[in-house]
């Protein structure tokens, strides 16, 4: 018997910030089998769609006792940690975050362990950027700084920059100029038009050098002057140039990447134009900064305990876990995208998690329920790594709602009182 | 509660003549009703001034460049920590950070906190809309909309230099549509463009932009053009060329010429009255534009006073943004926004000992007391921009109290002033029936907001209750009860409910011949496909369109 087939068409994808969103999907028998146009991320990040759908851990099997459950163990908790992990809707990670405001909780997620450099750099200098869109059709010549898309944002290249043909590119990449800065390991792609290369420990002097040159101020004859040169010139000449980095991983010597490039970026603008665009990783992540910068003034690392938000980016969920600082932990989202510093840290603390494959989870959980994927089995809003909202929907049903079912915790830590 | 009777207060009404009479207001399932049964509950309000809920008409509050601008400021918000309200309504209450770009949740608390209980959004990128509705969504009590960014768009650029004007006008109609917006807005109209080609300046309405039939001339015509032929509510909503700079007032003088004898609202008018000439020298030009205004009953405009202190510069104009960055060394974000619009953020300070900002004070007054019409020049800060919405109490006093506003002007920088209108000594004071014009009658006027901005049978139950105080300030900055949609939401002066507001926005209707062309432009040019592009799922009805 033939399984009854049917497309998802334009579904959004989050394998990693990109947040493609011509993904067809091909699904029969309630299991995805194939991800049309997606790249080897994307049909990773879509799977089969099969989900477990367990609650597990609490004293009755019915939701609405596991979720009084919940209430009395995070609002018996001192210092209690919320904390949002990839694969979320905006919807979601909303809910959390209200939870965390209720229980006077510390609220944080992925990035303060993965990108706080880029995003404390932007609160120091602010920025200069462009979405995606305005680089594919403007942007002349494109810096691959330290990073090659193609491993970990793959389509980037032929979605933005530099393949498409823009409104003035009409000619696509022919148009533009590609300029690969290697520094050391990290290296940017391999058919680039021009190459600049650089040892690890070179990256801050280089970049000193590049913003002096471009100051109209001398080199002298350091062994990077030449290097500078060509890279100063190339971007003077631009008409429209962008800076592509990868907020996600920094570099292997500390060499104020992420001030430096803000700073280049901004400073461009004296003469012609200049953006930077910081890669980031997949499921929604900035939307979770996003979220919570609209909830609280603060894009991550919230602290709540004195009743209204406090920032304290230096002592992040990584660091209060590896201190003993929390002792109870509500965990949203797919705790496999976990990073390794939280997740180490994450030890003794009494643990609920509600999120995708949650029951299937290696954290040591009392409670876990099976919620489902943004984007897959969950309906809603994401962020692009640029800022441009995109729906997601659901092509799978969901075991039950994470935004919803957040919604339903929320009323019952309610319920049990206001919190001390 | 479903029904409520307020008794005794002095009704300020201007919208239905009413000035300051007794009466009694009341309402019934949130609307205000010709009578109620004897029994019905009653609110005494005897020796208090009742005004429908305040309106802002133009303000920067649920937006991804809102959201930015929140994200730069971590200091700031740092100093303002705001603490949950105790709610009794059930609703969870959220706590914030203020400063001048608030949280959204204390956005809205606040607003309303001032008896303001609609506010629109005056700039959101159509592709982002979809996260100005998440934004609004957890903005609580006020109704909210927003503007649609159309004067930078690539797209419109196209069908103005192919003469598609009818395109053109179904494209806005779909924008609106597809986002959920109000009105039209144009921000510096092709200059947003040309900074994205690196050129900086507009020097006439008739520079090229690329084509050289694309001018912000004919970019005004079309789209006030489209506002008008759709039937819009609110026309086109224009933040003119040269924000901020000296001399501009030749500019917006004529850009309301280019549109004269049609529909059109000119936004925060005090950033775009200024004499003199660019880097050389700076004079007040409010009087030219106020008695343009004054003479020219299709204009409407708002005021976007500056006041003293701090503020968040926060537009689409990225080219005057990076102006300021270079000018105050104050760190800076730029977003070019997918071939649309742009956005540019830099924190700023108003202070009494600068001269440009001592002139741009003066001519926001000179703006509100030389307009002889008070209906057609509201009230706004612009907030962030010119300062917060919290303010708006402190500039009420200044309209309302010529003593306070007297001393206060012996205290700016006088080097700028010298034959000001302001300086020469202005007696006006507004009255209690202007101030509830230029907060509420007049903006809804604007807004072609029927239900809103007045007491009359029908009307929606927003209103605000003052005690009466001579420090006009105080009086205004807290109210003794607010209802909104008939709900008390302020009681003796405290925040005590916090319902979700509604959102207002228009579907205008559109030839969808244009889908076919459209499509074939999102495929080849856009990051985003043509499906995901419209919002769904609003959930309240639209406000008609006369064209629809």
């Amino acid at each position: 018997m033939s399984e009854a087939t049917r497309i998802e068409e334009n579904v959004t994808c989050l394998g990693c910030g990109c947040a493609c969103d011509d993904i067809a999907v091909v699904i029969a028998g309630a299991r995805i089998r194939e991800a049309r146009n997606a790249c080897t991320l994307g049909v990773r990040w879509f799977g089969d769609g099969s989900l477990p759908g367990a609650i597990s851990g609490g004293r009755s099997a019915a939701i609405e006792d596991v979720l009084r459950e919940i209430a009395s163990l995070l609002r018996s908790a001192r210092a209690p940690l919320v904390y949002l992990a990839p694969d979320l809707t905006c919807e979601a990670q909303g809910a959390a975050i209200a939870i965390a405001d209720q229980l006077r909780a510390f609220v944080d997620g992925v990035t303060s362990s993965t990108s706080a450099d880029g995003i404390l750099a932007a609160q120091r200098r602010g920025r200069a950027s462009a979405t995606l869109g305005e680089i594919r059709n403007r942007a002349d010549v494109v810096v691959f700084w330290a990073v090659d898309p193609a491993a970990s944002y793959p389509r980037f290249q032929s979605r933005y920059a530099p393949n498409p043909v823009g409104v003035y590119l009409p000619q696509g990449r022919r148009d533009r100029t590609v300029i690969a800065v290697d520094v050391g390991a990290q290296r940017g792609p391999a058919d680039a038009d021009v190459r600049i290369q650089m040892t690890a420990e070179e990256e801050q002097l280089f970049l000193a050098s590049l913003r002096a040159s471009l100051a109209g101020r001398a080199l002298g004859n350091q062994s990077i002057a030449a290097r500078v040169t060509e890279l100063a010139t190339r971007l003077n000449k631009a008409r429209y140039s962008v800076v592509v980095t990868d907020a996600e991983s920094p570099p292997s010597v500390p060499s104020g990447r992420a001030d430096s490039l803000i700073a280049l970026t901004q400073s461009l603008n004296a003469t012609t134009r200049c953006s930077l665009c910081s890669l980031r990783a997949g499921g929604n992540r900035n939307g979770a900064d996003t979220v919570l910068t609209w909830h609280t003034g603060f894009p991550m690392a919230v602290d709540f305990s004195r009743g209204a938000p406090r920032y304290t980016p230096g002592n992040a969920a990584g660091a209060r876990l590896a201190h003993g600082d929390c002792d109870a932990a509500l965990i949203v989202g797919n705790t496999n995208a976990i990073p390794t510093v939280v997740r180490e840290a994450l030890g003794a603390t009494r643990i609920v998690v509600i999120g995708p494959r949650a029951s299937e989870s290696t954290l040591s959980a009392q409670i876990r329920i099976d919620t489902g994927v943004a984007g897959i089995h969950e309906s809603g809003m994401s962020l692009r790594l640029d800022d441009i909202p995109l729906p997601v929907r659901a092509v799978l049903p969901t075991p039950r709602d994470t935004a919803s079912l957040l919604d339903a915790l929320g009323s019952a830590i309610a319920a049990q009182g206001a919190s001390a | 509660m479903t029904r409520l009777r307020i008794t005794g207060g002095a009704v300020h009404d201007p919208a239905n003549g009413i000035d300051g009479d007794v009466g009694d207001i009341c309402i019934e399932n949130g609307r205000i009703v010709a009578s109620l049964p004897a029994d019905a509950p009653t609110l005494r309000a005897g020796g208090m001034v009742i005004m429908a809920g305040g309106i802002d008409i133009h303000a920067h509050i649920a937006a991804t460049s809102v959201s930015m601008g929140r994200r730069l400021l971590p200091e700031e918000h740092a100093l303002h920590p705001v603490a949950a309200p105790a709610l009794d309504d059930g609703s969870i209450p959220r706590s914030g950070t203020g400063g001048t770009v608030p949280s959204t949740f204390t956005t809205g608390y606040r607003y309303a906190g001032l008896g303001y209980t609609t506010v629109f959004d005056a700039a959101v990128a159509p592709v982002a809309a979809r996260q100005t509705h998440a934004e609004l969504d957890d903005t609580p009590i006020i109704d909210g909309g927003f503007f649609a960014l159309l004067g930078n768009d690539e797209y419109l650029h196209r069908q103005i230099a192919a003469g598609e004007l009818a395109r053109a006008k179904d494209y806005a109609a779909w924008i609106l549509r597809s986002t959920g917006g109000y009105a039209i807005k144009v921000v510096n109209p092709g200059g947003v463009e040309l900074w994205k080609r690196n050129v900086r300046e507009v020097k006439t309405l008739d520079d090229p932009v690329g084509s050289s039939s694309v001018t912000p001339r004919r970019i005004l015509e079309v789209l006030a053009g489209a506002a008008n032929d759709l039937g819009l509510p609110h026309p086109v909503h224009i933040h003119c060329n040269n924000l901020g700079v000296a001399g501009n007032v030749a500019m917006t003088l004529d850009s309301m010429r280019a549109l004269q004898g049609r529909r059109a609202h000119f936004t925060h008018l005090q950033f775009h009255s200024y004499g003199g000439e660019r880097g050389k020298s700076w004079s007040s030009a409010a009087r030219q534009v106020a008695e343009y205004v004054n003479s020219h009953p299709e204009v409407t405009g708002d005021v976007g006073q500056v006041m003293f202190g701090d503020a968040t510069t926060l537009t689409a104009d990225g080219a005057v943004e990076y102006l300021l960055h270079t000018s105050t060394g104050r760190k800076w974000i730029n977003s070019d926004i997918e071939l649309e619009t742009g956005c540019g953020i830099v924190p700023y300070s108003y202070r009494e000992k600068a001269a440009v900002a001592s002139l741009q004070w003066v001519v926001g007054l000179e703006l509100f007391l030389l307009s002889s019409d008070p209906w057609r020049m509201v009230l706004s800060t612009d907030h962030p921009n010119g300062g917060s919405f919290m303010s708006y109490p402190d500039l009420i006093r200044l309209l309302m109290d010529r003593a306070y506003r007297d001393e206060k002007l012996k205290s700016v920088n006088q080097k700028m002033l010298a034959g000001s209108a302001l300086a020469d000594g202005i007696a006006r004071e507004y009255t209690l029936n202007e101030i509830a014009i230029i907060t509420r009658a007049g903006p809804a006027r604007q807004l072609g907001l029927a239900a809103k901005g007045h007491l009359g049978v029908g009307a929606d139950a927003d209103i605000t209750i003052y005690s009466r105080d001579a420090d006009f300030a105080k009086m205004f900055s807290t109210p003794r009860y607010v209802l909104k949609a008939g709900t008390l939401v302020v009681e003796e002066g405290q925040l005590r409910r916090a319902p979700a507001g509604k959102r207002i926005f228009v579907k205008p209707g559109f030839d969808d011949t244009l889908l076919r062309d459209l499509g074939k432009y999102f495929e080849a040019y856009s990051s985003v496909r043509l499906a995901n592009y419209p919002v769904t799922g609003l959930r309240d009805a639209p406000v008609p369109t006369r064209g629809a």
